[in-house]
């Protein structure tokens, strides 16, 4: 801007001084909004990229915290491809994340719908009640859940008992430990999505469920043609979001199946990713090997919420 | 100017923020001060507290950082980079891998360790030793091995009840099984808790060698550890377990239940049993484990290299866990002493506990710990075991073929120890 000042009669020395005042001012001026998102930044440098970075760099690495640093270049990755240990976290993870999202999201949607009904009496209570598994801590739910579904002790195979069924082994079977897991995150996760749905629905005029009504329509077809067509942007919001929750599934694991340690069951039947990362990086000090399998999480949920984007997106702008 | 003040200030308060996350005062350094970590439930406090009474002027900043794991990774960390305590507790399954870095931690030997080093059983001292005869650690403790059982029960299936008469019923782990099997055919129930813990896990700590060879080579794949395995294979054959793994909700609520007989329970044990079933009180007694001695557990006292004030928590160390110092604590809190020259103490030998019906723990349990030939401790010695329990756990819940057990467990282990 100081190209523009043309030529002045102003003497040099006493003109110098108003420009520089007005540099400095510029400069204040542009630098001043960075200042104020700054923390924001600074933060996430410190405590989001340079760990990231810093895992990027320890994959490479035969990585012993209190003792020596082997350089072992991209070992760790081969051995990767070869531990069936992985394999078998990642399909546990899958599972886990297909058995909690597909039947969450679709309760959470029915639930959304049946709250938002003109009807309802006592709304905010019902309102507010979907959303107390969720204030509830993970630890707290995963013990009570994991002594619901006790083998021997347990209230589901009390009542499988008393309808006649043999008892199942939940925690020591694979099916039977993603299910409990699955349950568990279901059961923390409906409320959420539920208000979330909610709060959209809320957007939608009454008048087109009252035009619905009059012109015949039942209740599941206003669902089918009002609710489901007004939701899609917020659905894909929360298949991309459960999608990233879904892969870094942790606490349950860690906690549903003391026997063993950290693998969740004697054959890692529910052990996840993120468990399995734990388990070799602060089980076994093997924080090379740990950063290896973190490296291989980052790969996998960034290409999958890529897929989601461009699912979702397409979901977005398909016309109802 | 005021526009200069509002980015000064936005630029402050980030800088702040952060350093609010790394400041931390120094605290007080005086030689008369130092820090402990400890486990919880294990009550070091009692101990401090005797100390810090004898000597008012010393001040102990006692810290119960978790569970034994949870210690040994706190201490990993500030190894790693971070505050150091002056005195931190380290279980003995965690131990080996802080022995892989000995540089990490004050030599004590340095602090007057070979004075006192005659005092503990030479095969516990042992592990907190290195080749080149630094020593890292002093033990607190042991986990000698018995089998406490249900007096109750042992009676309706017509098996005697006294504690003396029921060790003679299993001097080898062979007779053991045919006890169960009696007990099994007479009550219709399980006998033991489960195999992997109470059978494996005891048999494969009587031996001579476990996961490493005599010079410190990995050697897991030898005739003792598949010896252990082999009976514990041979127990779950016969069909007297309950299948309840250890320390798993089932196994609490079965205990309560009295929905088996026998817990093959090293001496720490002895005290999550008193939480877990206060209402079997009195309905518990303590034999002699079958198999020979062995050992389980313990904990040694180590000072990181980096400790503000290493010569104070080596007074700690030298006056609570001299021989005198450990009969109390086991008086008081009942883990077993490491130091044999109290185990014919008179307070010891006569020490009973009402709720294994007066079993005299101090004297059964020091029984199972004299005689015992030293093995090495490796640093992978805690994924190889939990490989092995994890296989044998797996044959319970009829997932792996006990035919096909041992090579399974080989290929488990093979690949936690990333060979």
């Amino acid at each position: 801007m100081t190209t523009m000042l043309g030529p002045a009669p102003v003497p040099p020395d006493v003109r110098r001084p108003a420009r520089n005042r007005r540099i400095q001012q510029g400069v204040r001026e542009f630098l001043a909004p960075y200042a104020y998102i700054s923390p924001f930044f600074v933060l996430f440098l410190i405590f989001g990229l340079f760990p990231l970075l810093f895992t990027f760099y320890i994959s490479l690495f035969d990585w012993d915290p209190i003792g020596e640093h082997r350089f072992v270049g991209l070992d760790n990755f081969s051995e990767l491809l070869d531990d069936p240990r992985f394999w078998g976290a990642l399909r546990n993870t899958f599972s886990i994340w297909v058995l909690s999202t597909v039947p969450q999201l679709l309760l959470a949607l029915g639930l959304a719908h049946l709250l938002n009904h003109a009807r309802l009496r006592l709304a905010a209570l019902f309102r507010m009640s979907v959303l107390v598994p969720y204030v509830t801590s993970v630890a707290a739910t995963t013990i009570v859940f994991a002594q619901m579904f006790d083998r021997d002790y347990g209230m589901i195979n009390w009542f499988l008992g008393l309808l006649g069924f043999e008892h199942i082994d939940f925690t020591a079977s694979l099916w039977g430990s993603h299910i409990m897991i699955a349950t568990m995150i279901a059961w923390r996760w409906t409320g959420y999505n539920t208000l979330l749905y909610l709060a959209a629905l809320q957007a939608v005029p009454r008048e087109l469920y009252e035009a619905a009504a009059a012109d015949g329509a039942n209740g599941w077809k206003q669902f089918l043609h009002i609710s489901i067509p007004s939701l899609r942007p917020i659905i894909a919001f929360t298949v991309v979001t459960s999608t990233i929750g879904g892969l870094q599934v942790f606490t349950e694991p860690l906690l549903v199946n003391p026997v063993g340690g950290l693998t969740c069951g004697a054959a890692r039947q529910c052990q996840t990713v993120t468990l399995y990362l734990y388990e070799q990086s602060f089980g076994q000090f093997h924080f090379g090997y740990g950063a290896a399998v973190g490296v291989a999480l980052f790969v996998i949920v960034v290409a999958f919420s890529g897929l989601n984007y461009l699912l979702a997106t397409r979901i977005r702008s398909e016309r109802p | 100017m005021k526009r200069v003040r509002t980015t000064a200030t936005a630029v402050i308060a980030a800088a702040a923020l952060l350093l609010a996350g790394c400041g931390g005062s120094d605290g007080e350094s005086d030689s008369k001060t130092f820090e402990f970590w400890s486990f919880a439930n294990i009550n070091q406090k009692a101990d401090v507290d005797v100390y810090t009474k004898a000597h008012p002027d010393v001040r102990v900043k006692l810290t119960e950082v978790g569970s034994t794991t949870e210690t040994a990774q706190a201490l990993t960390a500030a190894l790693a980079g971070g505050k150091v305590p002056d005195l931190v507790l380290i279980q003995a399954d965690d131990l080996p891998k802080f022995m892989q870095s000995p540089d990490n931690f004050v030599d004590l030997t340095t602090l007057g360790a070979n004075d006192i080093k005659g005092n503990y059983l030479d095969w516990v001292m042992a592990q907190s030793t290195t080749k080149d005869g630094k020593i890292i650690g002093v033990p607190t403790d042991v986990g000698g091995l018995a089998v406490a059982y249900r007096t109750d029960l042992f009676k309706a299936a017509g098996l005697p009840t006294d504690r003396d008469e029921v060790a003679k019923l299993w001097p080898t782990w062979d007779e053991f099984i045919n006890v169960g099997k009696q007990y099994v055919q007479k009550t219709g129930k399980p006998f033991v808790d489960n195999t992997p813990t109470s059978v494996f896990f005891q048999a494969v700590n009587q031996g001579s060698q476990r996961y490493y060879s005599a010079d410190r080579k990995l050697d897991y794949d030898n005739e003792q550890v598949k010896a252990a395995f082999d009976v514990t294979l041979k127990a779950f054959d016969a069909g007297i377990s309950a299948k309840q793994g250890s320390f798993s909700s089932g196994w609490t609520a079965a205990m309560k239940k009295g929905d088996y007989a026998v817990v093959c329970s090293p001496s720490w044990m002895l005290s999550q049993m008193k939480t877990n079933a206060p209402e079997t009180n009195g309905k518990w007694d303590i034999a002699t484990i079958p198999g020979g001695s062995g050992n389980w557990g313990g904990s040694f006292l180590a000072i990181p290299k980096r400790a503000k004030n290493a010569k104070a928590a080596w007074n700690y160390i030298s006056e609570m866990q001299s021989p005198k110092g450990q009969l109390d604590h086991f008086l008081m809190q009942g883990s077993l002493p490491t130091t044999p020259s109290v185990y014919t103490d008179p307070q010891l030998v006569g020490k009973t506990d009402p709720f294994f019906s007066n079993a005299p723990i101090g004297k059964i349990y020091t029984q199972s710990v004299l005689g015992i030939k030293p093995f090495y401790f490796g640093p992978q010695d805690g994924p190889i075991g939990t490989e092995f329990l994890n296989t044998l756990t797996s044959v319970e819940q009829g997932k792996v073929n006990p035919a096909n057990a041992w090579d399974t467990a080989l290929t488990n282990v093979k690949n936690a120890v990333r060979e």
